[in-house]
C-alpha cells in the first residue's frame, strides 16, 4: 500500500511556507523599481487615514524617462491637477491625511517635486516616501 | 422373508432436530480516514499558493513634513541657518551624480560619505541634530538618488529634512 504520511508532511510544510510568505499585491502599490538607499532607514509603518500617490515610469526603456504615469490610489490621473482637486476632497474628508508617494527610482525629481508642490498646496503636512527596507546586498 | 409393502412406504420417522447453523463470522469493520477529499484540497491550496507568490523585498516609509500652507521649504525662512545638499545628474547613467554641500570644502561624493560627513558636522560648534537639512535637486536628478540623499540625512540622525528648489 502506498504510504501517504510522508508525501502529506512535505506537502502542508509547503503550505504552511508559503501561506506565511505570501504578501497578497494591493491595487495600490503598483509594481514598480523602489529606490533602494543605502543602509536605508524606511520603516516598515502601518499608516491609517492615508492615500498613495503612484508615480511611474511610462515607458522604462526612453532614455530620456521623460513620460510618467501618476495613479492616485489604484486609479490613474492624467494630469497634476487632477491630483490636486482629489487631494483637496481627501483632505475635507480626513483631517489627519497623510500622503505616501510610491515613485520608480528611475523617474526625474521634476515629476515627483511638482506632486510633492500639490499636495503642499493643500496644507497636507505628512508626506511620506517609500523606499526599499533594509540593504540591496550583492547583485543578483 | 416376504417383506409387505406397509413395511416398505413406512415413513421415517421424522427428526425435529436442526443441525446448529455455524454463525457466519461478521465482517470486521475497521475504520479508517479517508484522505483523498482533504488530499485534493491541500493540493490545491498548494497549487494556488505557488501560482500567486511573489517574492519581492519589504517596503517601507521614510516620514518627511511638508510646511503648512505653502509650497516647498524654500519658500520659508528658516530661523537657522541650514546646511543645504545640492544635488546634480552628471551623466546618464545611474551613478552619475554630484553632491555638494554649501559653505563646505570637502564635500562627499557618495551617500554613505554624505552619511558620515553629516554625522561629523555636528560635531562643530553651531551645529546639532536639530540644524535643518535642506536638499536642493536639479528637476533631472534619478529619484533613486534623492531618496538616497534624505536617508543619509535621516542615517546622521538629523530632525529636520527638507526639499528645497534649485
Amino acid at each position: 500500500m502506498f504510504n501517504m504520511a510522508p508525501m502529506i508532511d512535505v506537502v502542508f510544510l509547503l503550505i504552511i511556507f508559503f501561506v506565511l510568505v505570501s504578501t497578497f499585491a494591493s491595487a495600490e502599490r503598483l509594481p514598480m523599481e523602489l529606490p533602494q538607499p543605502d543602509a536605508s532607514q524606511a520603516q516598515n509603518l502601518k499608516l491609517t487615514d492615508r492615500v498613495i500617490i503612484n508615480i511611474q515610469l511610462a515607458d522604462p526603456a526612453d532614455p530620456d524617462r521623460s513620460d510618467v504615469i501618476y495613479n492616485f490610489g489604484p486609479s490613474r490621473v492624467d494630469s497634476l491637477a487632477e491630483i490636486s482637486s482629489r487631494l483637496a476632497l481627501h483632505a475635507r474628508l480626513v483631517p489627519d491625511l497623510k500622503v505616501v508617494i510610491r515613485a520608480d527610482r528611475r523617474v526625474r525629481y521634476g515629476d515627483v517635486r511638482e506632486v510633492m508642490q500639490a499636495v503642499a498646496e493643500q496644507g497636507i503636512e505628512k508626506m511620506n516616501i517609500v523606499a526599499h527596507v533594509g540593504d540591496l546586498g550583492p547583485e543578483q | 422373508m416376504i417383506r409387505t409393502t406397509e413395511q416398505t412406504t413406512l415413513p421415517e420417522p421424522v427428526v425435529h432436530f436442526k443441525p446448529r447453523r455455524r454463525r457466519a463470522p461478521r465482517e470486521s469493520t475497521v475504520l479508517t480516514l479517508n484522505l483523498a477529499p482533504m488530499v485534493d484540497v491541500v493540493f490545491l491550496l498548494l497549487i494556488f499558493f505557488i501560482a500567486t507568490t511573489t517574492f519581492k523585498r519589504a517596503e517601507g516609509i521614510l516620514p518627511s513634513r511638508l510646511p503648512k500652507q505653502s509650497g516647498l521649504a524654500d519658500q520659508l525662512a528658516p530661523p537657522i541657518t541650514p546646511i543645504v545638499i545640492d544635488l546634480r545628474q552628471t551623466g546618464p547613467g545611474p551613478t552619475d551624480y554630484a553632491i555638494r554641500v554649501e559653505r563646505f570644502v570637502n564635500t562627499p561624493t557618495t551617500f554613505n560619505e554624505l552619511a558620515a560627513f553629516l554625522m561629523d558636522v555636528q560635531a562643530n560648534p553651531g551645529f546639532d541634530d536639530e540644524t535643518p537639512i535642506v536638499i536642493r535637486a536639479a528637476n533631472d536628478v534619478l529619484w533613486d538618488h534623492v531618496v538616497g540623499c534624505w536617508n543619509a540625512a535621516v542615517r546622521a540622525k538629523y530632525k529636520s529634512i527638507s526639499f528645497g528648489l534649485q
